[in-house]
């Protein structure tokens, strides 16, 4: 995987759904390296500024960076390519196409076909290979996922609410994965699971109805889950 | 009634269905990946049998004739693609559909333009007739039922066996997660694009032999495509088959029986279809975009 980083920095964020505006003048910072997360209720804009910063969306004003690197304005596979990987919610893999397919599309868009490389994080997925997405249990599409976003050797993850509704077991395993991912790529991490974000994260931004209100990035706030005070 | 003109009506139904499937495959396919209702596509139909015509005329040579008319109609859904519906792809359905009915439109004045009112009669490739139950049947027509048959094969393997197949089948599915893999899907989508207009192409220009080429020819062919996708269930190319043959024996069979029929039967077997499986005879409740 990767050892060049550049920071991923989100400056003055406006973004809205026609006339329904969702995020307000967000800044934040993931070093390069880091793992950041985000957290906030539902509806909170977590997922609206994920996908804006993936390309998904086009913010209404506001900068988005990965080192000197301006992500504005290009489409969301060329900055898939480029090696900022997009980590859907609600665990969405292609239900018809089988792991194998999966790991296929993602090897042959980026030129990777290293897929010891996901085995090692997900060794459960090396026999579900000819499985289809649609039969595969919550944490196996979870795996996958994440799996598929590491072939191209990421620079930037950005993961949306990998744990919702997993398993304790699979909730522990992908923290473990988090933390051997930690250096190798910059992780913004949108999560409601706060043990998990103060086990894994650096830092911590608050979100709360469009707007960043708190940046915690003393570890004891973080690991004892102080920040649940900004909710 | 006489066991000939039922063997026959089955041909007749059969390679009538194959067209009913080259064009519907190509619109279930788009509106699959792009999420639009092309009806355009029947504009290329049109295009594509009157440029088989036309290369006929010139030539004499009718084959070539055809592959001509497909790459014509292919040319002219690449042109639309990018001047059109790149721009547009985001919009609502009913606004590409309405787009796409407006190209029709204008691109039947056009053809009406250049090569007037009157239709055209094409020759045919081949006149000989073979023996099938006893009944002489045209060879020309199960060589239309024998291309569809291989169309259906080959998209089948593009789909299942290639990685652009995997490609498209998971963008019927969820066209924002395969371009979060790094895949440019606007490349997919003109591609499928152009695939579906030579594919009405073809239609056309297989069907030109069997009817007059005329410039409603399109949009007489309309109610008929759309009964096809629904049937079969939206993005089933399987189920587009299955449905395009029905049609074809339906409206083959049931002028048979009473003339009127092959313009009302195959509504009654739409609304039937529909009553005991509303997703259509393949329609798969896993596509839930």
């Amino acid at each position: 995987m990767s050892h060049h980083h550049g920071a991923l920095s989100v400056e003055g964020l406006h973004v809205a759904y026609g006339e329904a505006q969702v995020l307000f003048d967000v800044h934040l910072t993931v070093p390069p390296g880091g793992l950041v997360a985000c957290v906030g209720r539902n509806g909170a804009g977590k997922t609206t500024l994920l996908r804006t910063i993936a390309g998904f969306l086009r913010p209404r004003a506001g900068q988005v960076r990965y080192g000197d690197v301006d992500l504005v304005g290009r489409k969301p596979y060329e900055l898939a390519r480029m090696g900022i990987r997009y980590v859907q919610q609600d665990k969405r893999v292609f239900a018809d196409l089988t792991v194998r397919e999966n790991l296929r599309l993602a090897s042959s868009a980026t030129g990777d076909w290293d897929w010891d490389a996901v085995f090692r994080y997900f060794p459960r997925l090396k026999a579900l290979l000819d499985r289809k997405g649609g039969y595969l249990s919550g944490g196996e599409r979870q795996m996958l996922m994440i799996g598929r976003a590491l072939l191209g050797r990421p620079k930037v993850l950005l993961v949306d609410e990998p744990t919702e509704g997993l398993a304790p077991a699979v909730v522990e395993q992908l923290g473990g994965v988090f933390q051997e991912l930690k250096g190798q790529a910059t992780i913004l991490l949108v999560e409601q699971n706060l043990p998990l974000v103060g086990r894994v994260a650096d830092k911590v931004y608050a979100v709360k109805e469009g707007r960043v209100v708190a940046e915690i990035t003393d570890r004891e706030a973080i690991r004892s889950a102080a920040v649940e005070a900004y909710l | 009634m006489d066991a000939n003109l039922w063997v026959s009506g089955v041909v007749y139904g059969l390679s009538m269905g194959s067209i009913f499937f080259l064009l519907a495959a190509g619109l279930s396919l788009c509106f699959g990946l792009m999420r639009i209702i092309s009806l355009d596509q029947l504009l290329y139909y049109s295009l594509g049998a009157y440029v088989a015509y036309q290369v006929n005329v010139a030539t004499g040579l009718t084959w070539p004739a055809m592959v001509c008319g497909a790459l014509a109609a292919g040319a002219l859904s690449w042109v639309v693609e990018r001047w059109v519906f790149d721009r547009i792809y985001a919009r609502e359905i009913t606004f590409t559909m309405i787009t796409s009915f407006g190209i029709l439109v204008a691109g039947v004045g056009a053809i009406k333009y250049v090569w007037g009112l009157v239709p055209r009669p094409m020759g045919i490739p081949v006149e000989a007739q073979v023996a099938l139950l006893g009944v002489n049947v045209p060879v020309y027509r199960i060589i239309v039922i024998g291309v569809a048959l291989a169309v259906y094969g080959l998209i089948q393997w593009v789909l299942n066996r290639t990685i652009v197949g995997t490609a498209i089948r998971a963008a019927v599915e969820d066209v924002d997660q395969v371009e979060g893999l790094g895949v440019d899907v606007y490349r997919l989508f003109t591609g499928t694009f152009v695939g579906a207009g030579m594919l009405s192409g073809l239609a056309g220009a297989l069907h030109g032999p069997l009817v007059m080429v005329d410039p409603q020819m399109g949009l007489e062919v309309v109610p008929f495509v759309f009964m096809v996708v629904i049937i079969g269930g939206l993005g089933s190319l399987k189920g587009t088959l299955v449905s395009a043959f029905l049609v074809g024996q339906v409206v083959s069979l049931g002028s048979l029986i009473y003339a009127p029929l092959a313009q009302m039967a195959p509504f009654a077997a739409m609304l039937l279809i529909l009553l005991w499986k509303p997703t259509g005879l393949y329609g798969s409740a896993l596509l839930r975009r």
